[in-house]
Order: C-alpha cells, then structure tokens, then sequence
C-alpha cells in the first residue's frame, strides 16, 4: 500500500501522532506502520470535521484493520451524509466487509443504519442467508434479522419458512429455534396469538423431539409455548414419559424428557417419591455432569420454587 | 520451555494431577506487560483498556503484580490509566482517538468517553493501589446518567447532538452499574447535586431480556447467552437488586424491583451449559446421532433457499450415554448445542457465584477441562482446546480457578471482576467511606 506520506493528494494534511502518555503506556501493540500512519491521518482529517471522498477511503482502510473502532464508523456515516453518497453502494462495499469480520458488532449497526436510510429490504434477506451459510448461529446476524423483521414488518414474508428449512438441515441449531419464538410470539403488529398457533407450536416441538429425542432446544421450546399460555408442563406428562419409561430404564431416550418429568412429579400432590426416583436416575446415569444439580432439585423438592 | 509435552488426556490415565503452572502463567502475563503486544491485537487496538485491565489484574491474582514492577514503572501504568480520562468524565478506550491540542467543539464527538472502558479504567487504578482521587468522579457520574437511554438500558459512547451511541445490552449496563457501584456504593439518590441513574429502568430493562429458556440475552426475543447472562446478574449486584431468595440474608420483603424473574429456571440454563463437547466434530457426531431419518418428513411449509444448504442426513436412532471417562472434562458452552470455550467456563461460574449456587455445576471436571484442555504450555488459556493463548482468554479462565479457589490465585470479587484484595481496597478508600457513612448516617435520621 501506498504511504500516505507520499502521496501528493494527502500532502495538505499534517498527521496527528498518537499520544501514549509518557514511557509506560500499558497494553502496547506493535502497530505496523500502515496502521500507526492511517491512524495519524485520520486524527488529523477528524480534527478538521472533513468531510470527502478521500476521507471514506482512509476509513475504509482503518476498518479493515480495526473494524472495532468506534468512532470511525460514526465519522463515516456522517461523511456519507454530508457527500450524499449512494447508500447502494455503500451497501455493496459492506458486503465483502462484513463476510470478513463476521463477528464485529458495528458492521452490523452500519448496515442497519444504512437500510433504515434506504427505507427498503430489498436483497436482505437473501444477503442474511448467505451469511448464515457460513455461520448459522452468529449471533449479530440473527439480531439484525430480528431488528429487518421488526423494521419492515416481514412477519409473514417466509421468515417461518426459512427457520423450518434451517432446523430441517440442523434440528439443534438453537438460534433457528430462538428465531422461531420471536416470530410466532414477539410480533408488535397487533396479531394476536391464537390457540391454534399454540398447538401448532407444541406439536411443532413434538414433532422434532420424536425424530431427536436428546436435542434440548425442542424441549425448551416447548416448555417456554406452555409458560406462554400458561398451560401446566403436566400436560406433556404422557408425552415425555414416552421417551423416559422409568419402568424400564433401559428404554430411555431422552435426559431431557426425565427433566420435565422430575419437574411435572414435583408439582404434583403427593409425588415426591417419583421425583426423587426421575432426578437419581438423571444424577447416576442419565446426565452424571449435572449431578450436583440434579440432587439440588431433590433438595428443593416440596418447596414453592420449582422452574415450571 | 518448549520441551514439555503438551497436556494432554494421558495425564489422567496416569494418575497424574491437572495442575496450574503457575510459573508460566506468570510469565506469559510479564511478557504481556513488558513488551509490545504482537500486531494482531490491532483488530483490538480500541480495547486496549480492557486488555490493560486483563494484563495487570492476573497479575494481581498470580500474586505477582507486588514483586513483578518497580514502584516508578507502577506510577508510571497509572500515569497512562490518567492520561485516558476525558476532559468531561469518563475514560476513552484507546489514546487512538486523541485530538490533544487540537481538540474542540466541533470534533470533540470523535474522542468520546467510553462505558466499559471506563469501568476497567477503574478497576485498573484500584488494583494498581491508587485512590482514584484525581477521577473527574462527578463529571464522570454525571457523563454516566448521560448514557442511559429512556428505555433504562446504556449505550457505550456520546455521540453527536448528545445521542446515545453503540449496543443496548447488558454488557453496558454491567458497566455503566460497575462505575456507579465503585464511585458511590449503593447510595440511592442524587450524591453532591449529581442525579442518580434510573435503577428501576435497568432493572425492567434486564428483566424483560430474559429468554423463554430462562437465560438472558442481548434484547428481548434475542437468544439467551451466557455473557449476557453474567452481565445482568452482576449488574443486578451493583444496583442491589438481586432476587430475594438469592440473597445471603434472606428475603427482604421491600418492594422494590427485582432482577431475574424465574430464578430456578435461570439456574436450570446455568445447570444446562456444562459439556463434554469440546470440539466441532464432538459436536457433529453427536448431531449425527440425533438426526433421524429427516427425510421422512415431506413437508408443505418447505422453501427452499437456493443457497442454503439442505440435504438432511440420514441416521439411525440411538442414543449413547456418557461414559464416566467422557465426563473427566466438562468445560461449559454459551448457547444451547454450542461447544465448550474457555471465556463461558468464567460467564457461567461468575453467575452462578454472585446468584450463590456455584455448587450446582461439577468444579472438578470444569477445572480439568481448563487445565488439561485449554491452558497453554506458554502460559494463558486459549479458547478451545489446541489453541494458542489470548487476552481474554487467558484472563477469564484464570478468574474461573480463581472463583473456583484454585490454590495459588487470589480469591476473586466476581462482579467487580478482580481480587478480593483490590475489593478490600476499594471499599478502604477514605473519600468512599466518608461519602457512603454521611449517606447512611443521613438515611437513619429520615
Ligand atoms: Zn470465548
């Protein structure tokens, strides 16, 4: 890369030095030069208020060195404004960006401003799934998913669809299933919920835990579908006993459903027994790594608390 | 030092004891004090409060922070801490946005103060044995009620026209808490004419990011994940609102607002994010083993992107159960179905301590897992087995053993996120004594 020293187009700008307090400054990186004298411009450029063409790129080339920055993404945005750039193509340079710093929070903020400015979804969703194609559980990305959803009402626009086809490819993928909640119970669109989107939900989450039985994210799910409409867990009472026979231990399939189990017991009159045998069961063979928390149940048992 | 054998699974077959090797970790941490850190950290650059923060207080916890510097080289680091507080309060982050002299009205939005910097700005004076009295405390508490939004949750920096810049998750409301907590106790109401924060907006805040799994995560309907988990909860120790049943002394029946609605299903979350599935491929044969012939399914809500990936896989149903020799490690995972990192071993032990229900997860396997899975020969932890050492890392695994009474560390103030010993300090510091004894002695008397 060329210095900007060098280069007659920056020969206006005296560089501001870093300023690292006296002889022991703490956490001292060795910066390449690139980086001190990009640095140095940009606290000049800054100083000024300037906003131009020039200035977007030296941010971009502090972005792709520390993309954590946080005010050289503010300055950029402001600059961008004051040019009246093309949001389009601020989009499209984003794009390469944010695929190589996957895990950077303000990237993700800058997109969001961006198609808020835009006031259009277009493409999103399809950028969204090639994001997830190369992680589909970053957690950024399926934050920015929910604020689009949000942001342009796309509730209905085949969000649900993408997340069956997603747990389709990996049943244990909690983020999909995380997703899956907020569409069904987090629209602020006025649509109501309705019983039949309740049974539709649990027999959702049954469905999946029949084909994967030791995959917690289905039976959390489910669990949290029965708080929402207040239902008791005992009404899944049958269902986990199916996958944890505790007649025949040899038959059980599931930690998850002896959970649930040991938690329906401990709410029921006069089961405590039944409880201590589902949560011993957990303790010595089922789920020996939370044994000590499995046997914190048995002491709770009979008192008021109990994680319903 | 490039001799010894990597750790490694064997040790346990032998007989041998995990071990914390305390002379590397201290060396690995003095290098990281002395000399330049490599230019990777660039991409970190603007952390490097935070990193500073890491380097000093392992130190500290290693006991080796009294021994390991000259007094002229400490006033020498507090110095530097100093040189980063901002002119109206609050501490940057990095001395990279730096106008010096030229500073002014006009471009004084791109050299804001920054919350989590400014906690472990803080934090750093206190270990380093400073009394924090040339902290701007009342510019920097006023800075701070600039920070909460209306909804009750903080942001990170100022930014134009006053506007509340950066994330709105716990993280900033574990810090923006932190820095009123270590600047004023738990004193409720306006101190020397600076308004309080609103506590009761965080607390709804928090509450309200609590997950259907019982975790907490970045906003509502966000997915429940342990560091966001561990910042609520710390936070919710800074403002005094923990839930009752949590609390040493037992229930207190106030009225005021509590944090953590449900709290056997938050330790039920806790409880659920210890593994045995430390790497990928753990993680994938143990998908293997849960994927059911999926392709049974034809189903009529079917879309198809054309770039995601869709060919289920076909496998039988049989569950395996552990092992006992599979469950000598057991580090813990952020999410649901993610694998074991070494920072979560810290975000879920640093939890379940401030909540007091540490004893409900197996130290024992978690400590192997650190030692015999993630420590590094050169010192520091990494973040998964196999990988080299870093910062964060290194850091939060060595807070984990310390929370876990490792001997040889320091005991641990798990929300202020150093040793008892800085804690002891903090709460020694004239100014801050004075300040909380007139508010108590002035509460009494209403
Ligand atoms: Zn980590």
């Amino acid at each position: 890369m060329t210095s900007y020293a060098s280069d007659p187009a920056w020969a206006d700008i005296e560089p501001l030095p870093q300023d690292d307090g006296g002889p022991h400054p703490l956490a001292a990186i060795a910066y390449k030069d690139e980086y001190s004298e990009a640095m140095s411009y940009l606290r000049a450029v800054m100083a000024k208020n300037e906003m131009s063409e020039r200035v977007l790129g030296l941010t971009e080339r502090i972005i792709g060195m520390n993309p954590a920055h946080y005010t050289v993404w503010l300055y950029r945005s402001r600059v961008l404004a004051a040019l009246s750039y093309d949001l389009r193509t601020e989009l499209a340079w984003l794009n390469p960006t944010a695929l190589k710093h996957l895990k950077n929070y303000q990237i993700w903020h800058h997109r969001q401003t961006i198609v808020d400015a835009l006031d259009s979804a277009d493409g999103e969703q399809a950028f969204i799934a090639g994001m997830m194609e190369q992680d589909a559980k970053n957690y950024h990305v399926w934050s920015y998913r929910q604020w689009l959803v949000k942001r342009f009402a796309l509730w209905d626009a085949g969000e649900l669809e993408i997340v069956e086809a997603m747990l389709q490819h990996d049943v244990r993928n909690n983020s999909a299933w995380n997703h899956r909640y907020f569409l069904v119970f987090g629209r602020d669109d006025g649509v109501v919920v309705e019983q039949k989107t309740i049974d539709r939900e649990i027999e959702y989450a049954k469905e999946t835990i029949r084909k994967a039985p030791q995959n917690q994210a289905p039976w959390n799910y489910v669990r949290g579908v029965l708080r929402y409409a207040k239902l008791s867990p005992a009404s899944l009472k049958e269902f986990a006993a199916g996958f944890a026979p505790v007649e025949r231990p040899e038959d059980i399939k599931s930690s998850h459903a002896l959970d649930l189990l040991a938690e329906i017991y401990a709410q029921e009159q006069g089961k405590s027994e039944e409880a201590v045998r589902v949560l011993d069961l957990l303790a010595e063979k089922y789920d020996p790594i939370r044994a000590n928390y499995w046997n914190f149940r048995k002491s709770q048992l009979g008192s008021a608390s109990a994680a319903a | 030092m490039a001799h010894d054998p990597p750790p490694s699974a064997a040790s346990l077959l032998t007989g041998e004891e995990s071990v914390l090797n305390h002379t590397r970790h201290i060396n690995y941490w003095r290098r990281c004090l002395k000399t330049f850190l490599p230019w990777q950290y660039t991409s970190n650059d603007s952390n490097r409060m935070s990193l500073a923060f890491f380097i000093v207080s392992a130190l500290d916890l290693l006991g080796n922070l009294d021994s390991g510097i000259s007094a002229e080289e400490r006033q020498g680091f507090i110095d530097w801490v100093y040189h980063c507080q901002h002119p109206d309060g609050g501490f940057r982050a990095f001395p990279g946005t730096d106008l010096g002299e030229l500073r002014n009205e006009e471009n004084k939005i791109w050299d804001p103060a920054n919350v989590p910097a400014t906690f472990f700005a803080l934090g750093l004076l206190i270990v380093l044995g400073d009394d924090l009295q040339k902290v701007k405390r009342r510019e920097c508490l006023m800075w701070l009620t600039k920070m909460q939004r209306s909804e009750g949750g903080f942001g990170e920096t100022l930014g134009e026209d006053g506007r509340i810049e950066g994330g709105n998750d716990t993280r900033f409301g574990y810090t923006g808490s932190g820095i009123r907590y270590m600047l004023r106790g738990y004193i409720t109401g306006p101190v020397d004419g600076v308004p309080d924060i609103d506590v009761d907006k965080l607390v709804q805040c928090i509450n309200i990011s609590e997950s259907y799994d019982g975790g907490i995560s970045e906003a509502p309907f966000h997915e429940a994940h342990a560091g966001f988990t561990h910042c609520a909860i710390s936070a919710l120790y800074f403002l005094g609102r923990l839930p009752e049943s949590s609390l040493p002394s037992g229930p207190r029946h106030d009225d005021v607002i509590r944090g953590i609605t449900n709290l056997p299903l938050t330790l039920h979350w806790l409880a659920s994010r210890q593994t045995a599935i430390l790497d990928e491929e753990d993680l994938y044969d143990s998908a293997e083993d849960e994927l059911e012939a999926a392709h049974t399914q034809t189903n009529s809500s079917f879309v198809k992107l054309s770039s995601f990936p869709l060919k289920p896989r076909e496998v039988p149903q049989q569950d395996t159960w552990p092992l006992p020799h599979s469950l000598q490690w057991a580090g813990m995972n952020g999410r649901c179905n993610k694998i074991a990192d070494t920072c979560y071993a810290f975000w879920v032990t640093g939890a379940l301590t401030v909540l007091g229900h540490l004893n409900i997860i197996d130290r024992a396997s978690l400590r192997r897992y650190l030692l015999d899975k993630t420590q590094h020969i050169v010192g520091g932890f990494g973040k998964v087995a196999g990988d080299p050492p870093d910062l964060y890392h290194a850091y939060l695994g060595l807070a984990t053993l310390a929370i876990m009474g490792e001997s040889g560390v320091k005991s641990f103030h798990t929300p202020l996120c150093f040793s008892q010993d800085a804690n002891d300090r903090l709460e020694a510091l004239e100014w801050r004594k004075k300040l909380i004894g007139d508010w108590q002695t002035e509460s009494l008397k209403n």
